[in-house]
């Protein structure tokens, strides 16, 4: 290879625009000849200086000019934008000035909802409302019903005298016999006593077979009391509905 | 690395405007703020950078630098991304530092320089010295950053173009050719007979100070 050929891949050496085994001819070349050895070195060289001066700080003088420009050219391009660029941008804008009108207040806001929701749900249990129910308040379904009898198995309605269930406030004086029932949480007997006349055998079946829905207090089941009623004309066992009174 | 002989990594390609150009471009024209904002950020220094190297006065550079920005503003919805955002904006950073030079060369050079100490107009950020570097490191970049500017100075303004596009801002030969609108050939050319002529006219003053590092090591 000649000096003169080398010499002018050189600039292409540097910039890595010759194959390589071209690349190396002229690499070997610049070892064993000294002027071109020395035209590879300066011109490395001076690329090295050369990338040095690729940053040159801009004065801010000039930065500032050109946020100024930049700020009049959007306003300008803004000016001739078509109306629905135009209301796209008024979207934008109203967007971004909610957005930083509720950022500042958005945490605020949300913890003092929860504080509060917080707050309400510990002080409810504690407040006391009063209801019409006189004494009962807090006591819940006070119409109970039956959940089974004896005479689900297959009694023959008709021919029974049937009892009768009621509140025990409530008087009747044309039945002969009547009976307390007291009812558990579960809905069984816990209890009788005779009021009048004589416990009968079918009173007997409800004492040890009828299950009730308990009275409840605050959600909670509790005990309560009903009278059973017999000794009239067979009623229908259909209209017979309990109250269970806590 | 870039500066090694030895770098025959393959050129980079030319495959027009990216996704990331084609969204500021966008936005730009949609006329977002924050599209404004990162055009300055992203292309302002090297603007400014490249105008400083072909015109070599400050002030000169800075008003080409806003010509550059108020073009590339008002002409943004005729990029049509056949070419990259950045070769873009330096052909036109390019054209006006050739229309900004031949204007000084007829009209500045007969007006009178009133501000004759160029350190004046600087901030002071610019006028403090580095303090990663010593006193005399300092003092000597600077002094040869001013031999290198002083010999870019006096090279011809079409192959000053092109050791700048190559040499300071790094760009490809093909985006070399796009910038200057010339062919691949004409680039390779330029750059060479730029070099050169550089070497030439850094030969003199750098001799005292470069010449131990350009002595190539001894033949076998």
């Amino acid at each position: 290879m000649s000096c003169e050929n080398a010499q002018e891949l050189i600039s292409l050496l540097l910039d890595g625009r010759l194959p390589a085994e071209e690349g190396e001819n002229v690499v070997a070349h610049a070892g064993i000849c000294r002027e071109c050895g020395t035209q590879l070195a300066a011109l490395q060289t001076q690329r090295v200086l050369l990338r040095k001066m690729a940053q040159a700080p801009v004065p801010d003088s000039l930065a500032a000019r050109l946020s100024v420009l930049a700020s009049h050219e959007r306003d300008r391009r803004l000016s001739r934008a078509s109306l629905r660029q135009r209301v796209r941008r008024m979207t934008s804008n109203l967007d971004l000035a909610f957005q930083n009108l509720m950022r500042p207040v958005a945490l605020p806001i949300t913890g003092g909802l929860c504080s509060t929701l917080l707050l309400f749900g510990l002080m409810v249990p504690s407040l006391s409302f009063s209801h019409p129910t006189g004494g009962y308040d807090f006591r819940t379904a006070p119409q109970g019903s039956l959940v089974a009898t004896p005479w689900d198995l297959g009694a023959d309605d008709d021919a029974k005298d049937f009892p009768v269930f009621a509140s025990p406030g409530e008087t009747k004086s044309d039945y002969v016999n009547i009976v307390n029932l007291t009812i558990d949480e579960s809905g069984r007997v816990a209890d009788w006593s005779v009021v009048r006349g004589q416990l009968t055998d079918e009173m007997k079946d409800i004492i040890m077979f009828s299950r009730f829905e308990p009275a409840t207090f605050w959600g909670t089941p509790t005990s309560g009391t009903i009278q059973v009623w017999q000794g009239l004309p067979p009623c229908k066992y259909a209209h017979c509905s309990a109250t269970v009174r806590g | 690395m870039a500066t090694s002989i030895l770098d025959l990594s393959a050129p980079k390609a030319l495959d027009g405007a990216d996704s990331d150009d084609l969204r500021l471009v966008e936005s730009l024209r949609s006329g977002a703020a924050q599209a404004y904002e990162e055009l300055l950020a992203r292309f302002q220094q090297p603007v400014f950078t490249l105008a400083l190297r072909l015109l070599d006065d400050p002030s000169e550079s800075a008003d080409v630098v806003q010509e550059v920005f108020l073009k590339v503003f008002r002409n943004i919805g005729a990029f049509r991304g056949q070419s990259s955002l950045k070769t873009w904006i330096y052909r036109i950073t390019v054209n006006e530092a050739h229309n900004a030079r031949r204007w000084f060369f007829r009209h500045r050079r007969k007006e009178v320089e009133l501000d004759s100490e160029p350190d004046e107009a600087r901030n002071w950020k610019e006028v403090i010295p580095d303090g990663c570097l010593s006193p005399f490191d300092a003092a000597f970049e600077r002094e040869q950053h001013m031999m290198i500017e002083a010999a870019l100075a006096k090279l011809s303004p079409i192959f000053r173009e092109a050791v700048v596009l190559r040499d300071i801002a790094d760009m490809s030969y093909e985006e070399i050719a796009e910038v200057l609108a010339v062919s691949l050939g004409t680039v390779k050319s330029r750059i060479l007979r730029g070099r050169e002529a550089l070497r030439a006219e850094l030969a003199g003053s750098l001799q005292d100070r470069l010449a131990p590092r350009l002595v190539p090591k001894t033949a076998e």
